[in-house]
């Protein structure tokens, strides 16, 4: 009797819920990207790019397939960010979800004028979104960006999301995620930055009608009418400086890698220079390890920072006569690329100390680990005291191996 | 009628034989298998005497040469006084001296002697004698020791359970040799009256555990057992679980290696499957070959097992879990490609799931029960039509046929048939409760699963030790199958720790010097 009651208890619990919560995964507009730029008539723009998985995945034995394009997209406008995305849902005939997003594009006027407080806080305060989410600004529309098809990738999101995954090879932006922004944001030293990435039209030189990777035209590759295919492309170009939750400026290339080592582990970076005593040529070498100090001191009441960078290098292209036994030409290249880093950690600090005055270095954070007692008398004006500090910055560079070859690359260089 | 018979059963037999043979066959009527032979003992006054068996079930060369022996040496043996038979002692001199069958005995009880007739003795019954002489004679057709088909090992011995009690007993025997080792017998089933062998070490086996087996199989009342599934559910712990408490094996080796362990083993008369007690569920994990192969084979596969286990459990429900209510949790490239399967999909995940579990458990059913020859065919239209046809014709989504076909592949990896088949079984609870209540469903089913699990007892025993109760000790063969010189003692859930290897079982190579001594 016990059991039977029981059995009808849990039937009864299972059936009555009429399955409720239940989406199943075909009735999902899964988001990869959402763009966000400023609206015409009201606050926010927003663009989400909707993965129609059966035209990205080729399903086999699934008619729907065939239809085109791999992606839909949708863009609404509202007064919140929100209220833009419930505003998508009235013509979306599918639950919009955006637990699979994988990236946030941020609209650079839009980060001038208005600010991202909104936006961090509508995307750490859903559930459903996630905390380690891309998040990119851009010169360019956002929505423009997130319904690009490179031709590499066959979902915009996904080369989006790839390109800083791998992104430690190429070394010109940071790998920012809305965590990132939210903790730089919520600090009372720190000032947010977002990887910036630009629209940029590629020439496509073997093909005539300006076609991507694919049989079919990517709605991005358009013919400029001036011979030359082209497609443009999402590709990454430095950093974008927030103070506070508004965009300041940006960052370029060069001095984004000046910066990288202060907040995360640098990968590798290709770094050009030239070759001792022949200015023409080139020696190529490949940052393999890098590792930095920042070590804050007190000095006249400001702080004062010591910045050391030890890089161990490979030489991986050499145009002149390079020989691993060298130790002069060795020295001399070891001198140039520590004067070259130092050049870039220099216009890094230029900027984000003098000309931005955001502390993107998270140099109060620092000095706060090393200083907390003193940090209380500094944190009221750390503005101030930051735009006073003063920087000694030391580069050790060491050239560790030429990869395979020893002797250098030159008619009858072997059998010596 | 009935209370005639029994009544006449109660009976002793008479001096006279006419009486006898009329009581006898007023309880065998006119069976057309059993056979009576009058004979008149030679060299005697017509002494009279009739030998009944059942034909078929007796050696017929051995009766004859009893027959013979009988009717013209009985005579020389009759013991006599003052010139007249001395019906009271000639039993005696009879099994003393002349019959060279191996086991004789006598009785008085005319029960006794109709169950021997029934069972394949041979039954004497001499004019003047009070007893009836039982011959064993026993010799019916049977099946030959084969490979037991549902166990099957790569290595390891190749016989198996018959269907022949006596056989079984040999089997087990010829394995183990100790002056200790016991077969009881016991007779269970009103009409049957099937043997009942309590295989077990003394001493190894506590007598608690022996004495419980022995009062549970008293206890049972049963017009018959035809197979030992009967007596399973009959004696076992838990008499609503779908997991067996009991395990039942038809491999020799397997059933010996329980006794070596403490066990008791119960062999039953006209079934090759053996019952072993007490069983612990992380045994139905276990084959035999684990224990034959090198340690690292054996653990390996092992493992493979307990992934097997946990797949066939709770593959599919996890599947319409995630699908109908946890897309978050599956990594975005994969769940585009479910998405894309499921496009042109008209059922919930939930139903296709039901639909595929069903129909698979519907083709094993089908290929089992079809003769032979059919069988295949019936693979053939399962594998193609489900396969291929629903997935073409979009009705099933490709993603839930791998899931469906893994499911049912990890489930043939349980090397036990009945505890594979309770996990058969109890995939469709969680199924549903996944596919209705999401991750609350699947947590809340497995969570009483395990509290089902571990309330179990087998003959006492905690079901799930080592697990629960933590028996950190036991778990060098669970999960892995540790070195044979490294475990040390029995394992301690059925019996008291006592050493199994001897100390310093490692080999290693001789270490110089000493290698000159020998």
């Amino acid at each position: 009797m016990k059991i039977t009651k029981f059995i009808v208890i849990l039937i009864a619990v299972s059936l009555l819920t009429s399955c409720a919560g239940k989406r199943e995964i075909n009735d999902l507009a899964i988001v990869l990207a959402v763009g966000i730029d400023k609206g015409e008539k009201q606050k926010f723009k927003v663009t989400v790019e909707v993965v129609r998985a059966s035209d990205a995945r080729g399903q086999t034995g699934s008619p729907a397939g065939n239809a085109g394009d791999p992606m839909w997209i949708a863009s609404a406008e509202g007064d919140s960010i929100f209220e833009a995305i419930r505003n998508i849902s009235t013509y979306s005939s599918r639950r919009v979800f955006w637990a699979h997003n994988y990236v946030i594009v941020v609209n650079e006027e839009l980060a001038e004028k208005e600010g991202i407080k909104d936006i961090i806080d509508f995307f750490t305060r859903n559930p459903e979104l996630r905390m380690r989410t891309w998040i990119v600004a851009t010169p360019d529309k956002a929505g423009e960006v997130v319904s690009t098809q490179t031709g590499l990738e066959v979902i915009p999101g996904e080369a989006l999301s790839k390109l800083f995954r791998y992104n430690p090879i190429s070394a010109v932006s940071p790998r920012t995620q809305i965590r990132d922004v939210h903790t730089a944001y919520l600090s009372e030293s720190s000032d947010p930055i977002m990887a910036r990435v630009k629209l940029q039209e590629r020439v496509v030189p073997n093909k005539a009608d300006g076609g991507g990777g694919g049989g079919e035209k990517p709605p991005g590759g358009e013919e400029k009418g001036k011979g030359e295919p082209s497609i443009k492309q999402i590709e990454m170009s430095g950093t974008t400086v927030f103070k506070k939750d508004k965009m300041v400026g940006t960052l370029s290339k060069k001095e984004t890698r000046g910066l990288l080592p202060f907040i995360e582990n640098v990968g590798t970076a290709i770094i050009p220079l030239t070759c001792p005593g022949k200015e023409k040529e080139k020696i190529t070498v490949e940052v393999k390890k890098n590792k930095v100090e920042v070590l804050p001191f007190i000095k006249d009441n400001a702080p004062f920072y010591k910045i050391n960078l030890s890089l161990t290098t490979n030489v991986v292209e050499a145009n002149c006569d390079f020989d691993i036994d060298d130790r002069k030409m060795i020295d001399e290249i070891e001198r140039n690329l520590e004067k070259k880093y130092k050049g870039y950690i220099k216009s890094a600090l230029e900027k984000g100390q003098k000309e931005y005055k955001a502390d993107i270095f998270e140099l109060g954070k620092t000095f706060e680990n090393k200083y907390p007692e003193k940090w209380k008398s500094f944190r009221e004006n750390w503005d101030e005291k930051y735009a006073a500090a003063k920087f000694d910055i030391n580069v050790k560079a060491e050239v560790q191996s030429g990869v395979l070859l020893y002797t250098p690359t030159q008619p009858g260089s072997r059998g010596k | 009628m009935d209370k005639e018979i029994k009544d006449l059963l109660k009976q002793q037999f008479n001096q006279n034989l006419t009486t006898n043979i009329e009581t006898i066959e007023k309880v065998l009527d006119k069976s057309s298998d059993l056979v009576k032979r009058d004979f008149v003992i030679h060299g005697t006054s017509n002494l009279r005497a009739v030998c009944y068996f059942t034909d078929g079930l007796v050696d017929k060369l051995q009766v004859e040469h009893v027959l013979e022996s009988l009717q013209y040496e009985f005579h020389k043996y009759l013991a006599t006084s003052d010139g007249y038979v001395d019906f009271e002692n000639s039993a005696d001199s009879l099994n003393e001296n002349l019959l060279y069958n191996s086991s004789v005995s006598t009785t008085k009880d005319l029960q006794k002697g109709i169950d021997a007739v029934l069972i394949g003795d041979a039954l004497v019954i001499v004019d003047g004698l009070s007893e009836a002489i039982i011959i064993a004679a026993r010799g019916y057709a049977m099946r030959s020791i084969a490979e037991p088909t549902n166990e099957q090992v790569v290595r390891g011995p190749r016989d198996g359970f018959v269907e022949n009690l006596r056989t079984n007993t040999a089997t087990l025997r010829r394995r183990i040799r100790d002056p200790l080792f016991r077969i009881d017998s016991v007779q269970i089933g009103k009409k049957t009256k099937t043997d009942v062998g309590i295989a077990y070490i003394k001493g190894l086996a506590s007598d608690d555990l022996v004495e419980e087996v022995k009062a549970r199989l008293s206890n049972i009342e049963i017009d018959g057992i035809l197979e030992s599934g009967y007596i399973e559910e009959l004696i076992s712990d838990g008499p609503w679980t779908p997991f067996p408490t009991i395990q039942s094996t038809e491999r020799p080796d397997k059933a010996a290696s329980s006794i070596l362990e403490g066990r008791v083993v119960l062999l039953i008369d006209n079934t090759p499957f053996t019952l072993l007690m007490p069983v612990s569920f992380w045994q139905f994990l276990q084959a035999s070959d684990d224990y034959y192969y090198n340690f690292y084979i054996g653990s390996f596969f092992r493992l493979i097992r307990y992934i097997a286990f946990v797949v066939s459990l709770t593959f599919p429900s996890i599947f319409v879990m995630l699908a109908s209510f946890h897309q978050e949790m599956i990594p975005t490239p994969l769940a585009l490609t479910i998405a894309s399967g499921r496009e042109v999909n008209p059922f919930p995940v939930l139903l296709e799931a039901l639909l595929m579990e069903i129909s698979f458990e519907l083709m094993r059913e089908a290929g089992l029960r079809m003769p032979k020859p059919i069988g295949s065919a019936v693979s053939i239209v399962g594998s193609l039509i489900i396969g291929q046809a629903a997935v073409q014709a979009g009705l099933i989504s490709p993603f839930m046929v791998i899931v469906v076909a893994l499911t049912g592949i990890a489930s043939f990896a349980i090397p036990n048939y009945s505890s594979s088949f309770a996990i058969r079984l109890m995939r469709f609870p969680i199924l549903i409760a996944s596919g209705t209540l999401g991750l609350l469903g699947f947590t809340f089913t497995i969570g009483l699963l395990l509290i089902h699990l571990i309330s179990l007892r087998s003959f006492g025993k905690p079901y799930f030790e080592p697990f629960a109760p933590y028996e950190p000790n036991e778990f060098k063969d669970m999960f892995i199958r540790s070195p044979w010189w490294s475990m040390k003692k029995q394992p301690s859930h059925v019996t008291q720790n006592t050493n199994r290897v001897g100390s310093n079982q490692m080999p290693s190579p001789p270490k110089k010097g000493e290698e000159d001594e020998s």
